[in-house]
């Protein structure tokens, strides 16, 4: 919902003078705001700072054409006026491309605004505006010693970019008109995660939520609370907003549930820092949208001229600015940098057109009163929902498409009737034989429609291209939402590639990008080819794409352009982001592309042209039904399926057309069984025979698939017994972190031992005394019982918890009196996240909010918490050999710092609640030093003595050990139980907060309920036996010193946890039964170095890898749901092929008994016999494992 | 005898099964695969035999870095080439063969040596065997707890996707490989790093001249023209190993001579940061020093030598946390001769400065010293633990807090590539608690990328807008407290000869024209 919807369409306006006072004026200063996508300006008597014209248009791409016309406008109605007396001052984000040719001066918006906003209204505190990429926080503040007023002012970092773009696409998304938006009201009782940090990350959550049928009112809520808590949490970088607080731009104005939400959380804010609003107004009352905002840029920029000498911004006409758009653009475009168009000239764009465009589908045609037996497939993708109907042969006789309108149950039933239609339409009788589902919405299709298959995506695709192109080596499939990169050996995927959230969104952004530029999707094409250069797009990240629209927008490229542009940038997006990899000739020569956006011809001429680049020769095939591919695969399956089972669950086709169904989320569908207490929404469908089924989404555990206590009692049995089955020991590594470990107290009386050096007159010599340990005063001691201790769940804790707690526990602070926060929870974040003032990695910025929680919740009256201790480890234990540092990351380590700095920026918060914030440094990884440090901090903040230090230092290090045996204890019965009954476990490579189930999403829960176990990297085990097995051959072989030693694989061993997740791949790439789940946050500094790493490691050797990069504060479920089904899939195969392994062994060793037999009944026949030994190069030891790797 | 004949019949038996059993796991496809677990590749040295025939590629500091770093190393007997400085180019060949979110720095300087790699092979037409024996790749490594100390790698893995695999980068850290293998090429003694440090010193004090000079030159253009003259002065008297005085004594005549106007009230703009981001002078960091400049700033970079005081001052922490210990671990001081090494480093800190004061005497820039390091910990302490290591440390934090309290700039620029650990991570966090403590000062930090220039630029000037307003208000409250007008200055700069080029008013103010104002009055 973009301003630019509502722009005023008369073209002159005089707001405040008629026509001939406007005429009166002798001076003049023109106020002009070229933004993204509207360029708005204002003319004003400098005398009296009145507006006497006015006017707001849409540019759609052509700002200095429009800015022309403006002028010439002006020029019209103010003719009166001397040319010289005219001066003009240019704003926005376009404004520095046209400001040169005209004589302006570039004012920048943010100043422009203030200077309106000052003007205006004085009484203004702060204002928040959100423009189509830009969002700005001004706040004036009263500096307490000289009264005098100070701006402060901020605008949305890189990655927040896109605020007023990103609403646009996802209410296009979730497909609601204007007049349905304005009369959403804000309901805070019906919210659903949605990230609000990323416009890709929150498009990512909304094709989760729309897919799982929530409602689409509930979703422009959620993205509007989204969005608020970004701002207050990061755009104010920690300030409060000072009121009276003005809302500005085109969402804040047009949108009534945003402004309503605004009005709920910057009052609660308020309300939590303590702020003082003005006695007998409602807080409410002071979050203002004023009226006519939307000039206020270009009205600032007029004013900053009346402060300027009148030598600056003299007009000086139109001349230049029209030479500019007729000669002077290309050049100056050209000598930036630009690459060449998709064609060079017409009869390659009509060769390629005839090669490679997709023939229209012929419809099948039916005898009348014929009945046509048939299946159907659908894929509920991202942004469009396709259906084919196949018959039993295998033959496509129809096919439906249509753009999702929001609810994937609505979108279903209008495809199957259309399928439908398409065959009595000639008279014929459809018979449906069985059904199938694929996609986002594939379980909630499944459940309402009782679907026979409902086929991970990876594979429909698979079956969809090998049925068409058969032998083929490579499969391009690019969705809406997903990119997927299928490799293929022998007519079964080998290997695959998905995106990672940060490339998600290529074909919608696309669309999106047609959309903007008021083009039907379907000509894309057109217009892309006619450009004979383009703008050079960075790959990777929509966001930044987005960014770069608007950036080369401003440079003056035109739409044809920037659509070559976005095409051009596919491939590089699909090889050098996803697959990451640059020789693509290893993969083979026979490529098909397939997934909607292929219909998109200027998006396959750019990956043909890249492909054919890389791979001389290569055969390059679109799918000829690309949008419908995954559907195929599905009905493909279903008619196995079927013929198999001999039925057909499916409602049938009219019941299923007919099904009615209600969405529900309210307080009673929430889910109260855990502390997250998820938003759940319950979808009910009936059909008109009176079938009935609930479907129930928004939950982020399996107890949100329960609805009430007993049901919940039978899924925790059932889930107790499966964890049973199926360990996860990260999640009981989670939990290990904090308990308590039991250390030696100090004993009343203790004696110690000490060497001592004792010097005589000829030399000197040590000899051991015993002597009484030294005891803290009584009253430290006593002190002691007494003080409570807060510390984080959070980053490093999880693996030096034990420690910490331990050596405060043998020091004398009481078990009980050791705090933890929560493990991460949606509401432990919601509530903190407000504190934070940047936008790291999510592990670090959750951080902030366990503080919040041990300040918030779990200090109170009766349990005080009198110090927060959150150490500073800047290096950890390491129990690897030869690495050469052991550093933590940085930011996890400088975490404590950030939080200091955010509690205490405006006021002293700790202070305030009566507790000491206590952050020292410690380096774990230097024994003595460490302990000196330990001794100096705890010495200065509880009176620690250095044998009291000695003595907790060495239980602490205990419990660490008991800690890690413990863990290492469990992997190994574990690894025994899976190699006895030829299963497989997953390994977690994470860092340690990877353990937190609020940091994991789940996944790892996911993973164990489908029964695979789970193992943390600390399980795996170090017994010399186990390692000799693992690593014998690489220490004989003299490639590695020591089983620990990972300087084969890795020079730059710097950082502990990376270096020992790369320990980790090469134990589990050595070992048959254990495969690897990557865990990976966006923006993790020391992950990125050694993905690559990581991933030769995996593939070398065949082991099952698979990733979940880019991991972040959202936790897309349908994403998630996809990917480990996948996961699912491609396991039970690898098991499968480690069973048939172990029957071909069992085999082998049957025909060696009988052939031992055979030898000996010969020798005792005989007595004698002869043989040529030959020797088989090969070591019979070795494992074989298979090659998936999923990004 | 029969017991003998028993037993070879036994071995003749299992030898058969043995060659049976391959032949039956060949039939029930139970052999195991050929493939090998992944080892990186070795790599491959640089050889003093080699040298006379290898030319060193280097690159990655400021231009006049380069350029005279390369006349150093000549100046001792190496072939050298500098890369050009990295732009979109580089980057886009950096994020194609680099893995996956990494920090721009390594996609800009790894791509750029990509780059300049395929350029020989592409366009001058060597094949990649010439150029793997022909050419080495020297750079910094480190072993910092930010992904900087992975670099090295990357470098290795781009250049192997990139068809070059065996190319040799050689990392600074080397000298201990020196020792035990006596015959590199690279020779990292003394003579060395006295080179290479004379060389950063030169090249420091020529941009802190251009940046000082620059923005108050009367005729466009003349700075930078002098500027390229006394770089080649100064490449000619470290490539033929003449004295560096004579010929700072040299550039510091010609410099003398451009054109001032130090009465024009501009902003300071202090720029801090990532070290390569604030760095470098081309699209890594949007040409943001020159840009600054076009807009009406005056610019104020960190120098290199800063860096190398800020090491010896780590190294010196290294001991200093240590030496009281009882009893020393490995990763400590156990075998070291702690006071004698701190002896050292702290002779080291006293002449790098003495050096810095002299040649930054000789080439005329007045009123210069290196930042005190102890004062900048002390200022940063309370808010960012000084052991906390990785990117600048605590030093951003200590600059701003320094620049506040000194009033030396109107604001400070923090650039960072994007998702930089320690500054966009860590720093910027606790700088919003420091803007509180002083809110005169702007500080304003930005995370490149290497796209979407005009959203930077347009961020930086928001706050430039103010930085102006506050060096203008600056002045001409000036100008109301002593009751002169701008002519009367104009008059009394002409008697004075303070509008000399190398004429530096000493700091009572923050702007140029403030200071030389208050001189004049």
């Amino acid at each position: 919902m973009e301003e630019n919807q509502h722009v005023n369409s008369a073209p002159y306006k005089s707001p405040s003078k008629n026509e001939s006072e406007s005429q009166k004026v002798s001076r003049l200063i023109i106020g002009m705001d070229v933004g993204s996508t509207t360029v708005k300006a204002v003319v004003i008597d400098p005398e009296t700072k009145e507006i006497l014209w006015q006017n707001y248009e849409r540019h759609e791409t052509k700002q200095p054409e429009l800015v022309r016309d403006y002028l010439n406008k002006i020029t019209d109605s103010f003719s009166s006026v001397p040319r010289e007396n005219w001066r003009i001052f240019i704003t926005g984000s376009g404004g520095g491309t046209v400001s040169p040719h005209i004589g302006s001066k570039f004012v920048h918006e943010v100043n422009a605004v203030t200077l309106a906003m000052e003007e205006r209204h004085p009484d203004a505190g702060s204002v928040i505006e959100l423009g189509g990429q830009d969002a700005k926080v001004i706040i004036w503040k009263i500096d307490p010693v000289t009264g005098n007023k100070q701006v402060f002012t901020s605008m949305n970092d890189k990655c927040a970019g896109g605020t007023g773009a990103t609403i646009d696409k996802i209410v296009t998304k979730v497909g609601m008109k204007n007049e349905e938006l304005i009369k959403i009201p804000f309901d805070e009782s019906k919210l659903h995660h949605i990230a609000g940090k990323c416009g890709v990350f929150a498009e990512t959550d909304v094709v989760n939520l729309l897919k799982a049928g929530v409602p689409s009112d509930e979703i422009m809520c959620s993205l509007a609370e989204a969005i608020i808590k970004q701002n207050l949490s990061v755009l104010t970088r920690g300030n409060v907003l000072r009121d009276t607080v003005y809302l500005l731009g085109g969402p804040n104005t047009y949108l009534p549930f945003l402004k309503e939400a605004w009005k709920k959380r910057i009052p609660e804010i308020w309300k939590e820092r303590k702020w003082k609003t003005p006695e007998g107004i409602s807080p409410e009352d002071l979050i203002v949208v004023p009226e006519n905002a939307q000039y206020y840029a270009a009205y600032g920029s007029a004013l900053f001229g009346i402060h300027e000498d009148s030598s600056i911004g003299v007009y000086k006409g139109i001349d230049e600015l029209v030479n500019y758009i007729e000669n002077g653009r290309k050049d100056k475009l050209l000598s930036d940098g630009a690459s060449k168009g998709l064609v060079k000239d017409r009869k390659e764009y009509k060769d390629f057109s005839d090669d490679y465009s997709i023939a229209p589908f012929q419809q099948a045609t039916y005898e009348k009163g014929s009945t046509v037996k048939a299946v159907i497939g659908v894929d509920g993708g991202s942004t469009s929902t396709k259906g084919v109907l196949m018959d039993m042969d295998g033959k496509l006789i129809a096919k439906a498409y249509q753009l999702s309108n929001g609810n994937p149950i609505q979108d279903t039933k209008e495809i199957l009737a259309q399928l439908r239609d398409q065959v009595h339409s000639q008279g014929a009788h459809l018979e449906v034989m069985g059904f199938g589902t694929t996609g986002y919405a594939a379980d909630v299709l499944e459940e309402a429609m009782l679907a026979d298959v409902n086929l991970v995506e990876t594979v429909a695709h698979m079956r969809s291209a090998t049925h068409f192109y058969g032998d083929i080596d490579v499969i391009v499939d690019v969705g809406g939402q997903d990119i997927k990169v299928l490799f293929m050996e022998n007519g079964r995927i080998k290997d695959f590639k998905l995106n990672t959230q940060c490339s998600a969104g290529n074909g919608y952004f696309l669309q999106g990008m047609a959309q903007q530029f008021g083009i039907d999707i379907k000509e894309y094409a057109n217009y892309a080819f006619e450009a004979e250069i383009a703008p050079i797009f960075n790959y990777g990240c929509a966001v930044f794409m987005e960014q770069d629209k608007v950036n080369f927008q401003q440079q003056g490229w035109q739409k044809e352009e920037m659509m070559a542009g976005l095409a051009l940038v596919l491939p590089l997006n699909i090889w050098q982001y996803v697959v990451q990899e640059p020789n693509l000739k290893k993969y083979g020569k026979r490529f098909v592309l397939q997934g909607g956006t292929q219909y998109n011809l200027a998006a396959v001429k750019s990956q043909v042209d890249y492909i054919k680049e890389k791979v001389p020769g290569a055969i390059v095939k679109v799918h000829q039904h690309a949008g419908e591919s995954g559907a195929i695969g599905t009905a493909l399956e279903v008619i196995r399926v079927v013929q198999e089972k001999g039925e057909s669950s499916f409602v049938g086709l009219e019941n299923a057309i007919g099904i009615t169904y209600t969405t529900t989320t309210s307080e009673d569908t929430r889910c109260y069984f855990c502390p997250n207490h998820c938003s759940r929404t319950f979808i009910d469908t009936t059909t008109p025979t009176g079938l009935t089924a609930r479907y129930i989404s928004g939950f982020s555990c399996e107890k949100g698939t329960v609805e009430d206590e007993d049901a919940l009692k039978t899924l925790n049995e059932k889930t107790k017994d499966l964890k049973k089955l199926y360990p996860n020991i990260v999640d009981y590594a989670a939990k290990l972190s904090f308990r308590d470990f039991k250390p030696q107290l100090i004993p009343e009386g203790q004696q110690i031992e000490e060497e001592k050096e004792i010097r005589s007159l000829f030399k000197k010599r040590n000899m051991t005394i015993t002597r009484p340990l030294e005891r803290a005063s009584d009253e430290w001691i006593q002190k002691r019982k007494n003080i409570r201790i807060g510390i984080p769940k959070a980053l490093n804790l999880y693996s030096t918890a034990p420690f910490w707690k331990a050596y405060l526990q043998t020091i004398g602070i009481p078990k009980a009196n050791i705090i933890f926060s929560d493990f991460t929870n949606d509401e432990l974040w919601s509530q903190g996240s407000k504190w934070g003032s940047i936008d790291p990695c999510f592990p670090s910025k959750v951080a902030n909010a366990h503080i919040h929680n041990l300040i918030f919740q779990k200090s109170n009256e009766k349990r005080h918490i009198d110090i927060l201790f959150f150490p500073i480890v800047t290096h950890l234990q390491t129990q690897l050999k030869n690495t050469l540092d052991n550093a933590a990351c940085p930011i996890s380590a400088g975490a404590p710092e950030v939080i200091k700095a955010a509690f205490t920026r405006e006021k002293d918060v700790f202070k305030e609640h009566d507790m000491t914030y206590y952050a020292p440094n410690f380096k774990m990884d230097e024994e003595n030093l460490f302990k000196d440090q330990l001794f100096q901090n705890f010495n200065e903040l509880l009176g620690v003595t250095e044998d009291e230090n000695e003595w907790a230092f060495h239980e602490a290090s205990k419990a660490l050990q008991d800690y890690d045996r413990l863990q290492k204890e469990k992997g190994k019965a574990l690894i025994e139980d899976l190699k006895a009954k030829n299963k497989v476990g997953v390994v977690m490579l994470g860092r340690p907060y990877h353990n937190d189930p609020g940091l994991n999403h789940d996944i790892l829960e996911s993973i164990q309920v489908m029964g695979f176990p789970v193992l943390s990297m600390q399980s795996l085990p170090q017994d010399k036996e186990f390692l000799d097995e693992v690593f014998g051959k690489d220490v004989q072989e003299g490639f590695i010193t020591d089983p620990m030693d990972i300087t084969d694989v890795w020079k730059n061993c710097y950082s502990e946890n990376s270096s020992f997740k790369i320990w980790a791949a090469k134990v589990a790439a050595r070992h048959p039964n254990l495969v690897v789940v990557d865990l990976s946050n966006f923006k993790c500094g020391h992950d990125s170095p050694i993905y690559n790493v990581i991933e030769r490691i995996m593939e070398t050797s065949n082991t099952p890898y698979f990733t979940f990069h880019d991991i972040d504060e959202n936790k897309p479920a349908g994403s998630i749901k996809i990917r480990t089904k996948t996961i699912k899939y491609f396991l039970e195969r690898y098991e499968a092929s480690l069973a048939n392994r172990q029957f071909r062994l069992a085999e082998l060793e049957e025909r060696m008994n009988k052939k031992r037999e055979e030898l000996h009944d010969l020798h005792r026949v005989s007595g004698d016999f002869n043989v040529q030994f030959i020797p088989h190069p090969l070591s019979v030891e070795a494992n074989e494992k298979e090659t998936v790797s999923v990004s | 005898m029969l017991k003998e004949s028993t037993l070879e019949k036994d071995k003749l038996i299992d030898e058969t099964l043995r060659h049976f059993e391959i032949e039956e796991r060949e039939k029930l496809d139970l052999l195991p695969n050929l493939v090998e677990e992944w080892k990186k590749p070795e790599e491959e040295k640089f050889y003093a035999a080699q040298r006379g025939f290898t030319t060193i590629l280097l690159g990655g500091l400021t231009k006049a870095h380069d350029y005279l770093v390369q006349g150093g190393f000549e100046g001792l007997g190496y072939k050298v080439q500098c890369l050009e400085c990295p732009d979109s180019e580089a980057l886009r060949y950096g994020k194609e063969m680099g893995n996956r979110g990494q920090c721009n720095p390594t996609y800009f300087t790894v791509g750029n040596l990509v780059k300049h790699l395929i350029q020989l092979r592409d366009e001058n037409g060597l094949s990649v065997e010439e150029i793997n024996k022909n050419y080495i790749f020297l750079t910094a490594g480190a072993c910092g707890p930010c992904r900087f100390g992975m670099y090295e790698a990357e470098y290795r893995k781009a250049l192997t996707d990139a068809g070059f695999p065996g190319f040799r980068v050689i990392t600074f850290e080397q000298k201990v490989d020196m020792q035990a293998v006596k015959d590199l090429g690279l020779e990292m003694n003394f003579k060395f790093y006295k080179t290479l440090i004379k060389a950063f010193i030169a090249a420091d004090l020529i941009n802190a001249l251009g940046y000082r000079i620059r923005p108050y030159e009367v005729n466009e253009g003349e700075t930078n023209k002098v500027l390229e003259e006394c770089k080649d002065i100064l490449y000619k008297s470290f490539s033929q190993k003449k004295w560096l005085s004579i010929a700072l004594w040299k550039i510091r005549k010609k410099i003398a001579k451009i054109e001032v106007n130090y009465l024009q009230p501009k902003p300071v703009v202090d720029i801090i940061g990532e070290f390569w981001a604030m760095t470098t002078e081309g699209d890594g960091n949007y040409h943001m020093q020159s840009w600054l400049e076009k807009e009406g700033a005056e610019v104020h970079v960190q120098q290199v030598v800063f860096w190398l005081m800020y090491t010896i001052w780590e190294v010196e922490k290294f001991y200093t946390d240590r030496i009281h210990l009882k009893k020393h671990d490995e990763k400590g001081l156990k075998g070291e001769k702690p006071k004698k090494a701190l002896r050292l480093i702290r002779l080291s800190r006293v002449l790098l400065k003495a050096f810095y004061g002299t040649y930054a005497r000789l080439a005329g820039l007045k009123m210069v010293k290196l930042p005190d390091m102890t004062e900048i910990e002390a200022y940063a302490k309370e808010y960012y633990n000084t052991s906390l290591s990785g990117g600048e440390g605590h030093m951003e934090v200590g600059k701003l807090i320094a620049a506040a309290k000194k009033k030396k700039s109107h604001m400070v620029l923090s650039i960072k590539p994007f998702g930089c650990m320690p500054s966009a991570g860590v720093s910027d966090g606790v700088q919003s608690r420091i803007q509180e403590l002083y809110p005169d000062i702007i500080f304003y930090p930005i995370e490149t990328s290497g796209d979407g220039a005009v959203n930077v630029y347009s961020r930086v000037q928001m706050m430039l807008y103010k930085a102006k307003l506050k060096a203008k208000e600056e002045f001409e409250a000036l100008l109301t407290e002593h009751k002169v007008t701008t002519n009367d200055l104009n008059g009394k700069a002409a008697a004075k000869k303070v509008q000399k080029a190398l004429h530096r008013s000493p700091h009572r103010s923050t702007s140029t024209a403030s200071n030389v104002a208050l001189e004049l009055v």
